[in-house]
């Protein structure tokens, strides 16, 4: 997984989700995630789907389960980014994602999460600092 | 008799055959002249046919054709085939919300959604095939 698609951006986990994602690599990058979060003690993490042209139902189960086990982390799931034939084909499709925060870009996402950053804790960081990225 | 314009052939046999599939198919609609929405719905149902080949039948193929009916609008036409176990509750399988995978259960009955005729013909233990149909506007 290329590190570059993770980046902290204040208390905010910013995640640019790939265009094509293998079941393989959204596991890997599910655990880049989760191991970020602790490092950083990043509060909300933001899975921008800018560069997403289809997004199909395993990809809406990942945003879901991410979701879930992000929230087990004490932080909050934002999605960013969604193209407009995108967010049709996922409705029609009847993708629901209860419990999933969404904005309309970056701008936005950052306001949120400074918003959520006054009010909540969030995890405390790790001692180790920097996580070990996966090839 | 339709007048088929182009046609792709894929194998289904591991992830990156989907992948392939509806990057593929989506770029046929699109040369088409279907509009983005459109071709994106379109490459969504490959990907969900595509998927429930690996999952259910672990191999099978995926038709896309450009065709033509005579004197009607051009189609683009999905055709999912595979030689798995069929489907014993097709009337359950194609209810939002029932999976026996795990998933969200929403292959069938959105894909359902997403295109104009839906086609389902299963045999347990033979295999299914899924006709899927949606016209140019």
């Amino acid at each position: 997984m290329d590190s570059g698609t993770i980046q902290k951006l204040e208390n905010l986990l910013l995640v640019a989700v790939p265009r094509d994602l293998t079941d393989d690599e959204v596991i890997l990058m599910r655990r880049d995630i989760l191991r970020a979060i602790r490092a950083y003690g990043s509060q909300v993490v933001l899975l921008d789907f800018t560069q997403v042209d289809i997004c199909d139902s395993f990809f809406g189960r990942f945003i879901y389960s991410t979701s879930r086990m992000v929230q087990l982390m004490g932080a909050t799931v934002i999605i960013s980014g969604l193209q407009d034939a995108v967010i049709e084909t996922m409705v029609e499709l009847g993708m629901t994602l209860p419990d999933v925060e969404a904005v309309l870009d970056l701008d936005d996402a950052l306001a949120l999460s400074r918003r959520l950053g006054r009010n909540g804790s969030g995890p405390a960081p790790a001692d180790g600092g920097l996580p070990e990225w996966e090839e | 008799m339709p007048d088929t314009l182009q046609r792709l052939h894929f194998r289904i046999q591991t992830v990156t055959d989907v992948s392939d599939s509806r990057r593929k198919g989506m770029q046929l609609a699109l040369d088409m002249g279907f509009a983005h929405a459109d071709a994106t719905k379109i490459a969504v149902v490959i990907s969900e046919l595509a998927r429930n080949i690996l999952i259910y039948a672990k191999t099978g193929t995926i038709t896309v054709l450009a065709d033509k009916e005579p004197d009607g609008p051009r189609c683009i036409k999905i055709i999912a085939d595979d030689k798995g176990p069929g489907i014993p509750h097709l009337e359950q399988a194609m209810t939002d919300g029932y999976t026996t995978s795990g998933g969200l259960g929403l292959g069938l009955s959105g894909s359902r959604r997403l295109m104009d005729e839906f086609f389902v013909h299963s045999q347990v233990n033979r295999g299914t095939t899924v006709t899927a149909v949606k016209y140019l506007r």
